[in-house]
């Protein structure tokens, strides 16, 4: 404990992940009925954590090796769990994008939550979700991070769950707290098979061990296919991708912060955190890739067919997480890591700016926003553009960057359908963002558009807010949007200096491209190679082809704003009703588990299990009332027995 | 008749016969005059060995004296219960008090 | 019985010490008095003792028990008178029938049993009350003659009331004040559990 104060490193780490639990407990016992209160102790508090962040960035940014503080907490025999900090490249990065968004978002709440009742509980809520994010990142062993990992999904249960007198709402977060949780039992199970197996799990010893083949190559396949359950499930990957867009029921703010830039990103993470150890089992980066590549293309199918704001963004983070999950399981670590940081940038300042539009024109929906003159508010406007152009992928913007390295990687993948199915997926995010821009830049007038009334703004049109845009209200929500999208302009040319800091001298990533030379580094130097300039022509000519698609049906003066699908309305309902996935769940659910699994499970629990109990309870009832027929409750039978039995003594002594 | 046996005997069956009113009577009252007769009962025990075999004659009428007390206490409290209980059950009789059966 | 009968040469033998001494202390009963008179009367109080008891133990009217007590306390008084302690008859008088028998008057006075039922024998429960007191009875007894009975080699022929009045302000000091607590206690537990409940249910 003593070191805590001579170590600033360790001080930091400390300080800078604990303080925003202080925080919630401080607001949830003390300040609850404070609210501005409330939120200086929250955003105080995160900011704190941004500064430690980013003095760990640069102090540690010429490191080497990583720095890990570990206490021993559990000990059984020779198996070891300890409990500190682990701080290398990776976890330093996604510490400080933690800190700086959560702490963005934060500020932004300030004005986007003003005067909500529940406005402390909110801010405890994020606190919650801060402290326990941030020390998953920097987590040494697996175990510490799965127990922040479940915290996570705690807080984002509550956060989804803010408005719970809100039918909907209260659904939805039980959705994503079982969704996820069911990825999480693969998670945990292939925790524990690891431990069986291996007797270690500290993050550092899995991937020099996976690396030095000292684990047994059937063992690492299964908990690895095991431990992707829980990617699987936080990441919103295929099978279980549907909580994330009803997650976005919970405030905007929460979407942002949680549901695109930093929660979600935590099961990619993971990936990365352990990705040397991943790439010892071929099986799972194979499964894991097919699985990224079927999340990406169904969710940006399903973008398409929705007109919800919040919606469209929310399949775009699916599909990009697997994008993303793609990168890495292609043995692209730095490509997977890049996108995961530039995508947590422009995914958050999307949301932030449909957050303004949403708050000020109480819909979800963009064509009532559009045709409300949502293109007005010039700020958001600007900002959502430059975010939809980053998504894309247009140069220079940072998106252009991080999935022209993705698709780098999945070009030297031996099996070119991967490459072909990345460019359709960057195909279709192009149209389907651009679709929504072009639907609020250029609306039609009501009478243009088939069918739609303008049922949820009326009467309340902008000119009231005319006032309110430069309180301080919307200058809290700007400001965050404004810094977000100078980052997204910017942070597509850090993109050599990051590899270098994530593929540095001494990390394990490091090693296993020096020792294997796979792709991840393989990627790094070809880039600048002749095929690198075909690949990159046809991902912008795909960007742009999708821009110009979305234009074409939208945007253009004579467009009919219907877009091809309607053409379609068997498939345009496929992709709305997220092609039936929910309804397959359901059913599944109905047919095989209640009436099939359960129905059995019930049968023998009642039967077997209840009957064994109660029949010893009868047992036991009966043999009590047997002998409760001595505790007469009659005082003198009693005092009789007792005497008798003295006297039977005493003749029998007598006698003797 | 002036033997130690006589008074021990005689002591035996007061005791008894106060045991048997204690183990039969479902008065209390009943009861507790019973147990006063166990009381004397050993009380002449106390006195005849008093008499008959102790060094010095005051312990055995001093241990008489504190068993008197004693009896003077137990009646008290005895008395007192039993009209508590009365107050609750509106009986004194013994079997009515079962609370405690199993 | 060759036991009994050396038990019985020797008590006789201090039984004149015994009664020379209350003789001293003006007791009414005539140290000239011939056994068989002495014998007689013995007899009759052990009678009225028993005789007590018995009223004590078997009517099932209440009252008839109260006064039954009485008598055979009265009895035992008469057999302490036997044993040498005029000191302790009376306060067997005064404690007992004087004191004790009283209270419990006053209880039956108090929980008015007279008006409630009177419930009738059951015959087993009194038949196995009897089988046990006698099975007692029977132990006792047997203990009596299968003991030897052994009395200390030297002792004190001090009867007197000043003697006992030494011993409970000397060697039975604790005793004496420990029975005097329990005492107040008793009354005070007595009032508490008689009488609080009492008022304040009324």
């Amino acid at each position: 404990m003593m070191s805590l104060f001579r170590d600033p490193i360790l001080l930091a780490a400390a300080l800078g992940t604990s303080l925003p639990f202080l925080s919630m407990a401080i607001i949830l016992i003390f300040t609850r009925h404070n609210q501005r209160l409330s939120a200086s102790i929250s955003v105080g508090s995160v900011s704190t954590s941004v500064l430690c962040a980013l003095y760990l960035l640069i102090t540690l940014s010429h490191a080497g090796a990583p720095i890990q503080y570990e206490f021993p907490w559990l000990l059984a025999d020779d198996i070891v769990i300890p409990f500190g900090y682990l701080l290398d490249p990776l976890s330093l990065l996604m510490l400080n994008i933690v800190a700086v968004i959560s702490f963005l978002v934060q500020v932004y709440s300030i004005g986007y939550m003003a005067g909500d009742p529940g406005f402390s509980r909110y801010y405890a809520f994020q606190s919650l979700f801060a402290w326990a994010m941030m020390s998953m990142v920097i987590a040494p062993s697996m175990l510490q991070l799965f127990i922040f990992w479940e915290l996570v999904g705690l807080a984002s249960y509550l956060l989804i769950g803010y408005y719970y007198e809100k039918w909907s709402a209260s659904q939805a977060g039980k959705k994503a707290f079982v969704m996820t949780r069911l990825g999480d039992i693969g998670f945990f199970l292939g925790l524990i098979i690891l431990v069986l197996g291996f007797g270690d799990l500290s993050i550092v010893r899995m991937n020099e061990a996976g690396q030095a083949h000292n684990i047994p190559q059937y063992l690492l396949t299964i908990s690895a296919l095991l431990i992707f359950g829980g990617v699987m499930g936080k990441s919103a990957q295929f099978p279980l991708l549907t909580w994330l867009p009803d997650a976005m029921e919970g405030p905007t703010p929460v979407s942002a912060l949680l549901h695109s830039a930093t929660m979600v990103a935590a099961g990619v993470y993971m990936f990365g955190r352990i990705f040397p150890f991943y790439s010892m089992s071929p099986e799972a980066m194979g499964l894991a890739l097919a699985i990224g590549t079927v999340t990406m293309l169904l969710s940006s199918t399903m973008a398409m067919a929705t007109y919800d704001l919040k919606q469209v963004w929310a399949y775009s983070t699916v599909s990009q997480l697997g994008f993303m999950v793609m990168g890495l399981a292609a043995g692209g670590y730095f490509a997977g890591v890049f996108h995961l940081t530039t995508h947590a940038g422009f995914k958050a300042l999307l949301f932030l700016c449909s957050g303004i539009f949403i708050h000020e024109y109480h819909t979800n929906d963009f064509r009532i926003i559009g045709r409300q003159g949502g293109r007005k508010l010039l700020i958001p406007m600007v900002c959502m553009t430059v975010g939809a152009l980053a998504l894309s992928g247009i140069f220079p913007f940072s998106g252009f960057f991080s999935k022209e390295a993705v698709l780098g990687v999945l070009a030297n993948h031996p099996n070119k359908l991967w490459l072909f199915a990345g460019l359709l997926g960057a195909l279709m995010t192009a149209y389907y963002t651009f679709r929504l821009i072009f639907f609020m830049l250029f609306p039609k007038s009501a009478g243009e558009v088939h069918g739609e009334h303008d049922s949820h703004g009326a009467g309340h049109g902008h000119d009231d807010h005319d006032k309110e845009h430069h309180g301080y209200i919307f200058w809290t929500m700007a400001v965050p949007v404004m810094i977000l999208a100078a980052i997204s302009c910017v942070l597509g040319f850090s993109q050599s200096s990051l590899e270098h800091f994530l593929l540095g001298q001494g990390t394990v990533p490091a090693q296993l491209a020096a020792s294997h030379g796979t792709e991840a580094h393989a990627v790094a130097h070809e880039g600048h190679g002749i095929g690198h300039y075909a690949l990159l022509l046809a991902a912008v000519t795909m960007a742009v082809g999708g821009i110009l698609w979305a234009f074409f049906e939208f945007g253009r003066k004579r467009a009919t704003q219907e877009g091809f699908l309607r053409l379609f309305p068997k498939v345009e309902q496929l992709f709305a009703a997220r092609w039936y996935m929910d309804a397959f769940l359901r059913r599944f659910l109905d047919d095989v588990i209640y009436s099939g699994f359960t129905n059995l499970f019930t049968r023998n629990d009642r039967r077997i299990i209840d009957g064994g109990i109660d029949g010893i309870c009868f047992f036991t009832i009966g043999s009590g009332r047997l002998l409760s027929f001595l505790q007469s409750g009659m005082l003198q039978y009693n005092l009789l027995v007792m005497i008798a039995a003295v006297g039977v003594v005493v003749l029998y002594l007598l006698l003797a | 008749m002036n033997c130690l046996n006589t008074y021990l005997i005689i002591g035996a069956a007061l005791f008894s016969i106060g045991l048997l009113g204690v183990l039969q009577r479902r008065n209390l009252i009943g009861m507790l005059i019973a147990v006063e007769l166990m009381l004397n009962g050993a009380n002449v025990n106390f006195m005849a060995f008093n008499r008959f075999l102790a060094p010095e004659p005051t312990v055995g009428q001093i241990i008489t004296l504190f068993v008197m007390g004693l009896a003077a206490a137990e009646a008290a409290i005895g008395l007192s219960i039993i009209l508590a209980l009365f107050r609750r059950l509106h009986s004194i009789n013994i079997e009515r008090a079962q609370q405690l059966r199993g | 019985m060759e036991l009994r009968c050396r038990s019985h040469s020797q008590t006789r033998a201090e039984q004149v010490v015994g009664l020379k001494n209350v003789s001293q202390e003006g007791i009414f009963m005539n140290p000239l008095a011939t056994d068989s008179l002495a014998q007689i009367a013995f007899w009759i109080v052990v009678g009225l003792t028993f005789g007590g008891a018995s009223l004590a133990v078997f009517p099932r009217n209440i009252l008839y028990n109260v006064l039954g007590l009485a008598l055979a306390l009265a009895g035992v008084a008469g057999l302490y008178l036997y044993l040498g302690s005029f000191f302790i008859a009376l306060m067997q008088l005064l404690i007992y029938v004087g004191a004790i028998t009283i209270s419990i008057v006053f209880a039956i006075m108090l929980s008015r049993p007279l008006h409630l039922e009177v419930p009738r024998r059951e015959v087993p429960k009194v038949a196995m009350a009897i089988a046990a007191s006698l099975v007692f009875f029977l132990g006792a007894v047997g203990v009596c003659f299968k003991t030897s009975w052994v009395p200390a080699p030297d002792r004190s022929a001090d009867w007197s009331v000043t003697a006992i009045g030494h011993m409970l302000l000397t060697r039975y000091d604790l005793v004496f004040e420990v029975i005097s607590l329990v005492l107040l206690v008793a009354i005070i537990g007595a009032v508490v559990t008689a009488g609080f409940t009492r008022r304040l249910s009324s």
